[in-house]
């Protein structure tokens, strides 16, 4: 039992000098956890869109129709760019990007009124990005509801019908977000990614450094001079040890604060989430170190782990949530590590859920981390073998 | 013509003596768009699990929850007793948001007390928190105006003039190209072409400074007879070949097999793509003039192809973005096919209103040729710093 120990502590150490003797891996383990959180956070901080230019087509010009206008103008996402004379010229500036939305006003809007029928107005709106399509709807449905108070008001008080006790709305109705109260672009999308960032970070350093002493030993023909000579245990241990030690404090930055730089949503208590990171960081160590199976040299790191940051992301739900992944999609969903840590970081940090709460996400990243763990003992154990018989060559 | 001959023929036999170069140049971007395809199929995640906290108990406040459960953005997944254990559903994730039908509901509304229904949605994940929310509106909104109609009706206003005092004006939106809001018409082909860009980007970095690495450099010059031009053609010319190939494979199973919206023209797609393939390999062969060593150069393409997925405003508008963070999406091949994709095949526009972005990419192609002398440099003397 001892003898295992200090097989586990040489290979940190070794591990530990071979990975701060290497800017290649620096740039992963350390810049890339350092900057990306704020790169991130700096292209989604603005947050919200806001005054989306929308160009007028009034055809009606009549005092009800400009007083639309002026009402929609003042709502958050609408900002009137202009009046366009007819739907030709608004779709010209449609097509020129000037404007993302137009506002089409028909020449009997104001009859309709005065004659107590409905009024029709059209937007129509731009789809090439739905956070426009989204705001403008937002704020449209507001304009109708806030118009139908002015006008049925009115009109009602005409046919005497405040008398019998209809004077507002029947039934009145109150919306709350949480989580991501302001509903903020970067409240949503960060908390996530910072975990993606974690886990993905992680793998590419543990590939990069899994590969190179795969070069090494392959140029010392099946001898890696820098091998601390462990079992394959002991060296898979103590290799996520030591990653996951260099993780600690960048974990607190990257989890802490990041969100507190920026004024994200951060209701979620250390004692729950720092725990709860544990095991992805673990995982991540050690399917890094199984991927390395893949991966003949330096440079193939770039190759197989790159890429797959948009697949995982997509895979964690934060964008198209698992509830509506096909079974193949969610399962394979299920076996990323990050997946679960997206999950249950969110609602620890913006919800602020308890480690209790996210059991179940908590306890699928250990299991993963066991199931990693034997892929990389595995995979150490093959690469030793075929060491011992490139040595055998090489001597005989 | 001979030595660039000479050139491609020794890529050729590179590539086809590597399964690497196989699965990264065509199983890598085909699974990719294959794997948006199948990922995003229903369009949108409708039905989103949700609650109903339902404390009045009356036949009027089941009828709420019956209105919600048949509307298609929510699904009534569970009820709860209490505003309590509805939030406790939100933070263990069962349900993404929940909706209160306060104590007396029935009678306040009949009794003209304007009762207040609440609704709660879990905005931490954007799209079910946003279709959960519509949902929920749409219902509360119906709702009042149910109530509303049927007291009106009940002071004896005639059924015809009911609807314009409810609601009296009306603002229809109409949605173009996209009426919709079918998710994956914005996503699947964006993010095919950008993982296409990245993986072209990562791969030609690879195979231009793995000369450098394996000390082939000079070899590989000498082949085009001393000029890198002609050994950057021979080896790109090939590779843009097989991407090509496989680009148009991707756009063959979006527009072809899957039908996605193509109201302008599928051929100005086509010649965009043709163009976006080698400005990608000009793009990373920039940087590895810049930065003649492998791991600089795969590293500066991966980290800056992963951020073009954000600052291609993919789903953040680019002018709402800092200044001085926006201006990087102007360096991405990425942004530009984006915007011929939404211009030309959602919006329908004429070749003429995006005229500039086939510009920018041709320009990336010149680029590509400026530094090649610097690189020629590191090629005549190959060091590997790994």
């Amino acid at each position: 039992m001892k003898n295992a120990f200090l097989s586990v502590a040489r290979v940190f150490r070794q591990e530990w000098h071979l990975m701060t003797h290497d800017v290649g891996l620096l740039v992963f383990f350390i810049v890339l956890p350092l900057t990306y959180p704020i790169v991130y956070t700096l292209i989604y901080n603005p947050e919200v869109v806001r005054d989306i230019p929308v160009v007028v087509v009034d055809e009606c010009r009549s005092a009800a129709s400009r007083q639309l206008v002026r009402q929609a103008a003042a709502t958050q996402s609408f900002g009137l760019y202009g009046y366009a004379s007819n739907m030709a010229e608004a779709k010209d500036m449609w097509a020129d990007h000037d404007v993302y939305a137009i506002l089409r006003i028909p020449s009997d809007f104001d009859r309709n009124i005065k004659i107590g029928e409905q009024s029709h107005a059209t937007l129509y709106c731009d789809m090439s990005l739905l956070i426009r399509y989204r705001a403008l709807m937002s704020s449209m449905t507001d304009l109708q509801i806030a118009l139908a108070g002015d006008i049925t008001s009115e009109r009602v008080d005409m046919i005497g019908g405040s008398a019998a006790g209809f004077g507002q709305m029947p039934v009145e109705s109150k919306s709350h977000f949480l989580g991501d109260t302001q509903q903020g672009f970067a409240s949503f999308v960060i908390p996530g990614i910072i975990v993606l960032i974690l886990q993905q970070s992680m793998l590419l350093g543990a590939g990069l450094l899994g590969a190179t002493a795969k070069e090494r030993r392959r140029r010392g023909g099946g001898v890696d001079p820098l091998d601390a000579g462990a079992g394959p245990v002991a060296t898979v241990v103590g290799k996520a040890l030591a990653y996951t030690v260099c993780y600690v404090p960048l974990t607190i930055y990257v989890l802490h604060f990041i969100p507190w730089m920026f004024a994200l949503p951060h209701v979620g208590s250390a004692a729950d989430y720092l725990p709860f990171i544990l095991p992805l960081l673990l995982a991540s160590a050690f399917l890094g170190q199984a991927l390395v199976a893949f991966m003949k040299e330096r440079e193939y790191v770039f190759l197989v782990v790159v890429f797959t940051s948009v697949i995982f992301l997509f895979l964690s739900g934060l964008t198209w949530p698992r509830y509506a992944m096909s079974p193949l999609w969610h399962g394979i969903g299920g076996i990323i590590p990050a997946t679960w840590g997206v999950e249950g970081f969110i609602r620890i940090n913006s919800n602020g859920a308890t480690l209790a709460e996210n059991a179940h996400p908590y306890l699928m990243m250990w299991a993963l981390t066991a199931v990693y763990f034997v892929m990389a003992v595995a995979v150490r154990c093959f690469s030793q073998r075929r060491a011992q018989g490139m040595k055998a060559q090489a001597e005989g | 013509m001979s030595l660039l001959w000479q050139s491609i023929k020794r890529e050729l036999k590179r590539l086809a003596s590597s399964w690497t170069a196989l699965i990264m140049m065509v199983v890598v971007p085909l699974g990719c768009a294959l794997f948006f395809v199948s990922l995003l199929s229903e369009g949108l995640p409708l039905k989103v699990p949700t609650s109903v906290v339902d404390l009045d108990h009356s036949a009027m406040a089941r009828q709420v929850t019956r209105a919600l459960n048949s509307t298609e953005l929510v699904d009534i997944c569970q009820k709860d007793e209490s505003y309590e254990a509805a939030m406790e559903a939100v933070r263990s994730g069962k349900i993404f948001g929940f909706f209160v039908i306060p104590e007396n509901f029935e009678k306040d509304a009949i009794a003209g007390n304007a009762p207040t229904l609440e609704y709660y949605t879990n905005l931490t994940y954007f799209v079910p928190g946003t279709l959960s929310f519509k949902g929920f509106k749409t219902i509360a909104v119906t709702t009042s105006g149910s109530v509303a109609k049927a007291k009106l009706s009940a002071v004896g206003v005639p059924g015809d003039m009911i609807m314009p005092l409810v609601q009296p004006v009306a603002i229809d939106s109409v949605g173009i190209g996209n009426p919709w809001t079918n998710y994956s018409y914005y996503l699947t082909p964006s993010f095919s072409f950008g993982c296409l860009g990245l993986i072209i980007m990562i791969f030609t970095a690879y195979t231009i400074t793995i000369e450098i690495k394996r000390g082939t450099s000079r070899q590989w010059l000498a082949t085009a007879g001393g000029s890198i031009d002609i050994a950057l053609m021979g080896k790109l010319l090939p590779q843009t070949a097989v991407f090509w190939a496989v680009s148009l494979c991707v756009e063959a199973i979006l527009f072809g097999f899957q039908h996605f919206p193509m109201a302008g023209s599928l051929g100005w797609l086509v010649v965009a793509t043709l163009i976006f393939v080698p400005a990608c390999q000009a793009f990373a062969t920039m940087i590895c003039c810049l930065l003649p060593n492998p791991r600089l150069a795969l590293s500066m393409v991966s980290l800056f192809g992963i951020l073009t997925f954000s600052f291609a405003g993919f789903s953040f508008p680019v002018e709402k973005m800092y200044g001085a963070i926006g201006i990087f999406s102007y360096l991405s091949p990425v942004r530009y096919i984006f915007l011929i994709y939404i211009n030309n095949a959602l919006n329908g526009f004429d070749v003429y209103y995006v005229r500039y972005y086939f510009v920018a990419l041709l320009l990336f192609l010149y680029a590509g040729m400026l530094f090649t002398r610097r690189l020629k440099k590191s090629c005549l003397n190959p060091v590997y710093v790994p």
